[in-house]
């Protein structure tokens, strides 16, 4: 794919488009008060919106989708159900409610519900665990970018790539810049939407719309090359589609960067609105995806390249590869490759810097370092990021046959398993207490990991809990665990009860 | 039942009329996300895997074949209608029963965030 040259002008772009984005940063530190604004404080719930949707994209969003249509076809679209229908639970259940405890962060909430530093503690830890796989996934997609930027290989690209983001997480905390995340949502899908309408239009499809126009593509395919994607539910079942779908959405509502998106904002409707908006947003990346696989498949077939599904790389870098088969200019490559580090560098930035503080405020005080001043917790959170990105680093360049989103979704899992439980119950059930909530965490950590450990030897660990969507039955499980083991153990004071009734549902005491 | 669990929060027994009504407004979205969820892969199995559904699986709509359609983009699309009647809906409910503001008005974004 490409030539076999470093691709200059591609990296004067991206390079171009972080120094734009700590240009913006430097100006928005000096006017703004929240992380949402452009040009000084509130932006409207259209510019939150766009904050979620720049927050919530990663190369997982990105690359990782088209990747899936071009491998899976219609099971993928498991993917855009649940990353989108989460927001539905996420909304309902929880964003005003979340807001009413006044807790910024997983294991802050945690802590508080269930009157537990061991609890806090754990939803720590499993923050933190939940961070480094989904930073994996993200430096798989920077690997195969830098890989294609300079020409290298795999492993000696993900080393660069990381080195590059930790390089630039360093410079923009030192120059103390904010995140400018309207800018970053535009950033992003321009660069993925106007190649689509130039590769579409090239095409001769409909290509103002191409998120409509790829359809006549999914036919030319069939007619011409007799390449047709299975049939929906035929070499994956429906029960491995549903799985994966609420498996995803269980993870979306129990993410924990995602979760302290609605402390940002002034008002709990400016919140509410928000996510409509960013749903909105994040919908216009998961219409467009399924083009650029159904594109770099035909493209593929016109250039007699046969169909590979077992070519992961080549999957996972579809975008690229429409692209550039499209006979695209290499400046709009460049684009397209500015946009996927934008998405990954954001999304492992923020992962990685919310562990760190997980590590120094909840973890390190509490565990390692009793009575540590704020010097030594800034410290501590600044060693502690170094080793996350080198422990993603090494998982990263493991050789592995998950795709970006499937490693993603691994991370999803995790969180649908532990993290969703804890809040929903925390939110809707008053007698759950920390005995419960520390055996359905742990229980949690149990169901995702173990399809992995022991998966092999158990077949029946394997059925009932896919790696990549263990959360269907796995969040409904914990959810049981925490439940009877609430119910048998002693229940929650008075005074967190009282708070959950008065100050969080707005009930009368009894 | 003990005297803690009857008055504890239920989503399943709320209590109060704030609640009451939230959770009312919640149990219909939630039906309606289910339903549209479940409901679309009835239909798309319906329609890939039955004779009936045979020839009405090759309907394209806006271009696409029906079972992508509905699943890839009408599904989005539910959702963020789903949401938008929510969020009128608690606007409405917040504004009659003066809920508007916040008993824990947050500060802004902390460095702890990113």
């Amino acid at each position: 794919m490409g030539e076999s040259t470093v691709k200059l002008l591609p990296i004067a772009i991206v390079a171009g488009m972080f120094a734009l984005f700590i240009i913006s940063g430097l100006r928005t530190r000096k006017h703004q008060v929240s992380e949402y604004g452009f040009a000084g404080g509130y932006t409207g719930r259209v510019g939150i919106g766009a904050a979620i949707a720049s927050n919530w994209m990663s190369a997982a969003s990105f690359l990782g989708l088209a990747g899936m249509f071009y491998l899976k076809g219609y099971f993928a679209t498991a993917y855009v159900v649940g990353w989108t229908g989460g927001y539905v639970l996420l909304l309902v259940l929880m964003a005003t409610q979340i807001r009413r405890f006044g807790k910024y962060t997983a294991p802050d909430f945690v802590g508080f519900r269930y009157e537990s530093e061991t609890a806090r503690t754990l939803a720590a830890v499993i923050s933190i665990i939940i961070a480094v796989i989904y930073s994996v996934a993200q430096f798989r997609g920077i690997g195969l970018m830098v890989s294609w930027l300079f020409d290298i290989d795999y492993i000696p690209a993900v080393i660069i790539g990381a080195s590059l983001l930790v390089s630039f997480v360093v410079v923009s905390g030192a120059l103390g810049t904010a995140r400018n995340q309207k800018l970053q949502y535009f950033v992003l899908i321009t660069t993925f939407i106007l190649p689509l309408m130039l590769l579409t239009r090239k095409l001769g499809y409909f290509w103002l719309l191409p998120q409509f126009g790829y359809g006549a593509a999914i036919s030319d395919l069939q007619q011409q090359f007799g390449f047709v994607w299975s049939q929906p539910f035929t070499s994956e079942s429906l029960f491995a589609w549903f799985a994966l779908c609420f498996s995803l959405m269980f993870g979306t509502a129990g993410l924990p960067h995602v979760l302290s998106r609605f402390y940002m904002v002034p008002g709990i409707r400016d919140a509410r609105w928000g996510v409509v908006w960013g749903l909105f947003f994040i919908a216009l990346i998961y219409w467009s995806a399924p083009a650029y696989g159904v594109l770099a498949r035909l493209f593929e077939a016109r250039q007699g390249i046969p169909f590979n599904p077992a070519d992961l790389g080549t999957a996972d870098m579809v975008v690229l590869s429409a692209a550039l088969n499209g006979g695209l200019p290499l400046w709009v490559t460049g684009f397209l490759v500015a946009g996927g580090m934008s998405a990954a560098f954001s999304t492992v930035a923020g992962l990685m810097l919310t562990g760190s503080a997980s590590f120094s405020y909840d973890i390190y005080p509490r565990l390692i370092r009793p009575g540590a001043s704020e010097t030594d917790k800034v410290y501590a959170a600044k060693g502690f990021f170094l080793l996350l990105a080198i422990a993603a680093l090494l998982l990263a360049v493991q050789t592995t046959s998950m795709m970006i989103a499937e490693i993603a979704a691994l991370a999803f899992a995790l969180a649908g398993n532990t993290i969703f439980p804890a809040f929903l119950l925390g939110i809707w059930w008053g007698r759950a207490n920390a005995a419960g909530v520390i055996a359905g965490m742990l229980a949690g950590v149990a169901i995702t990991f173990a399809p992995l450990v022991i998966g092999s030897a158990v077949p029946i660990i394997h059925l009932l809990f896919p790696v990549t969507s263990s959360a269907f039955i796995g969040a409904p499980v914990v959810i049981v665990i925490m439940i009877a083991v609430s119910l048998l153990t002693a229940p929650p004071s008075v005074e967190i009860s009282s708070f959950l009734s008065r100050s969080v549902h707005d009930c009368p005491e009894e | 039942m003990r005297e803690y669990d009857r008055g504890s929060i239920n989503i399943f027994r709320p209590r109060g009329k704030s609640m009451k009504q939230e959770t009312k407004v919640i149990m219909m979205v939630l039906t309606g996300w289910l339903l549209g969820i479940v409901g679309s892969q009835a239909v798309v199995f319906f329609l890939e895997h039955t004779q009936q559904g045979a020839p009405l699986s090759q309907w394209t709509f806006f271009n696409l074949r029906v079972p992508f359609w509905l699943t890839g983009q009408f599904l989005p699309l539910w959702f963020i209608i789903q949401c938008v009647v929510f969020n009128v809906w608690m606007d409405r409910h917040a504004a009659r029963d003066l809920d508007g503001t916040l008993r824990f008005r947050v500060p802004a974004s902390t460095d702890r965030e990113a």
